[in-house]
């Protein structure tokens, strides 16, 4: 894509992906996280060997033996949502500019950046506008605008003083391509080492209920093995489960 | 008195010859500011074409630029337990990723990009210029340049699956608004169907869909009946068929089609032109015969690997000897 303005640089190196055809723009994926939400009273364990964790859900209900009695507990596959295609198109917009030139010295935290900068191109008098929308970006700033008209002034005029702290640092403006979800499929993947243990009875307390729940699915005789992990959030309690992508 | 006349006449004259003279100059002046104003008219057609061809080819270029991007299987790791900071983090499952478009490079016959460790190296390199490398028994004269790259988009994609609300979709359009409210939320709180306690309901009657909203996690007990692998996709203006549901109404049963409901958003989208830091486009081999692209790569590698030709450790090396391939680059 050849773009007529100047746009941050990003640095790029070749690693060897060659093909003979050209084929749209491949992409590659980072920063992968997924958040899962534990309500209280449950557990998630992760085996080491998937299929003790195909055999301990094998049974919707697990009695756990806790000295004189028994909990019950119900388990779960645990599954989640994961982004399969993505199409995305981009535009020029009429409404946001990109704001760069920033030195990389510049001793501001995001919001304090995105703060100053809102409040000089918010003024009429320095030919913006009210500010609707703010993101920091690689190498620059995309502010939106709420009035037609805004940006492309803006936009004209290019280049501006911009008090940042105690410097008055000389920034550009130029035109911004948003870009539009054309279409987002997302799909539901099973994490096969996981079991989602739910409806955890508030007889113990954490720590104690993470040890009785960690011997009782190592037990071979229950189906259970090895555990790689188990994290507890007690009745009472929220968690997040948090997952990643597998490097290498 | 023929002194006088003589004066007279040539007053006379210099009168006439000044008068012509302001008369000249001032067509002098309308001649001038007539060519002036010209000129600028020439400059003012060139210009407004100029405007009319970027802004041409502006158009081009964004309805040209899109992502098209078919994900493979991720594996995936549990990585710990956090505490939600909001109530808004605890009703929905999220998932978010970057997206970085690899930015393509058409490699020619007879150039090569070599990929250093150090970016120090690849300028080097550049810097250079010549190059004489031992291809095998030929001597190869090659230029070292650095790779003009085009731009590449990127962004985030922030998806949220509700864990307390559900779409509905294709119900039948047989009752009064507020009465087929209040059929879906008896019908959707049958614990027997897989339903859980409503906290509300929107119904719109012209499109026959609802999105019904539980209590804490009613509604995963809803999305756990439609077992397998689901496809949730989020079209502009389709949803797909999920599986459905029993809605009553009036002894008789509808099924309506319930899917999870999901917001797909994008996040810090920019356009980055692509800069070249640690790779070099090697030049000069489009007469190489009776060899192949892998040795040629190879004596690349064993020549620019040594710091007594400018080189340093060499990440990797791909050349075109025939057809001109896609080379791509990323972050």
């Amino acid at each position: 894509m050849l773009v007529p303005f100047p746009v941050p640089e990003v640095p790029l190196v070749f690693r060897g992906h060659i093909q003979q055809d050209r084929e749209m723009a491949k992409s590659v994926i980072s920063k992968l996280q997924i958040s899962y939400p534990l309500p209280g009273g449950s557990a998630v364990v992760i085996f080491d060997d998937p299929n003790v964790a195909k055999q301990v859900l094998q049974q919707k209900e697990h009695k756990i033996n806790v000295e004189e009695f028994w909990l019950r507990v119900q388990v779960q596959p645990l599954e989640l949502p994961m982004l399969t295609t993505i199409q995305v198109s981009s535009q020029m917009s009429d409404q946001r500019v990109l704001v760069s030139g920033f030195p990389a010295e510049l001793k501001l935290s995001e919001e304090e950046l995105l703060d100053k900068l809102e409040i000089f191109f918010g003024k009429t008098k320095n030919g913006g506008g009210d500010v609707e929308m703010r993101e920091l970006l690689q190498g620059g700033v995309m502010l939106g605008f709420a009035k037609d008209g805004v940006a492309q002034r803006l936009c004209q005029t290019g280049q501006f003083t911009v008090p940042l702290g105690k410097q008055q640092v000389p920034l550009r403006a130029s035109p911004y391509v948003s870009g539009t979800i054309q279409k987002a499929e997302v799909r539901s993947q099973l994490v096969p080492q996981a079991v989602l243990v739910l409806n955890i009875p508030d007889v113990l307390d954490g720590p104690e209920l993470q040890d009785i729940l960690e011997v009782h699915f190592q037990k071979p005789t229950r189906g259970g093995g090895e555990v790689e992990a188990l994290r507890v959030v007690p009745l009472g309690h929220r968690g997040l489960a948090v997952f990643t992508a597998k490097s290498g | 008195m023929p002194g006088l006349e003589i004066m007279a006449a040539n007053e006379d004259n210099k009168k006439q010859a000044l008068k012509e003279c302001c008369l000249d100059e001032e067509f002098t002046q309308d001649e001038q500011n007539q060519k002036l104003i010209d000129e600028i008219a020439k400059e003012n057609i060139l210009l407004t074409e100029e405007i009319q061809k970027l802004e041409a080819e502006l158009q081009e270029a964004t309805r040209n630029s899109q992502i098209n991007e078919d994900i493979p299987e991720t594996k995936i790791k549990f990585t710990s337990v956090e505490n939600p900071e909001s109530d808004s983090q605890f009703s929905n499952i999220s998932y978010s990723c970057q997206v970085s478009s690899k930015v393509p490079y058409e490699l020619q016959k007879g150039q090569a990009l070599i990929t250093f460790e150090k970016e120090e190296v690849a300028q080097n390199v550049i810097r250079r210029g010549e190059h004489y490398v031992q291809l095998q028994d030929v001597n190869v004269k090659m230029m070292a340049k650095p790779v003009p790259l085009n731009s590449g988009v990127r962004f985030q994609v922030h998806v949220e699956v509700s864990k307390m609300k559900v779409n509905v979709t294709e119900i039948p359009d047989i009752l009064p608004e507020s009465q087929m409210r209040d059929k879906l939320e008896l019908s959707f709180c049958k614990s027997r169907n897989g339903g859980g306690e409503v906290e509300s309901v929107e119904y719109d009657k012209q499109s026959g869909s609802a999105v019904i909203t539980f209590v804490e996690s009613g509604g995963t007990h809803v999305l756990r009946k439609l077992n397998g692998a689901l496809p949730f996709q989020l079209f502009a203006d389709k949803i797909l068929k999920m599986k459905d549901y029993p809605l009553y109404i009036n002894q008789n049963c509808h099924r309506v089609i319930v899917s999870p409901y999901t917001e797909t958003h994008l996040k810090k989208f920019q356009v980055f032109s692509g800069v070249a830091k640690r790779t070099v486009l090697l030049t000069g081999m489009e007469n190489l015969q009776k060899t192949d692209e892998e040795t040629v790569e190879d004596f690349i590698n064993i020549h620019f690997q040594r710091e007594k030709n400018g080189g340093g450790e060499v990440e990797v090396v791909a050349c075109s000897l025939g057809q001109s391939q896609i080379a791509y680059f990323e972050e």
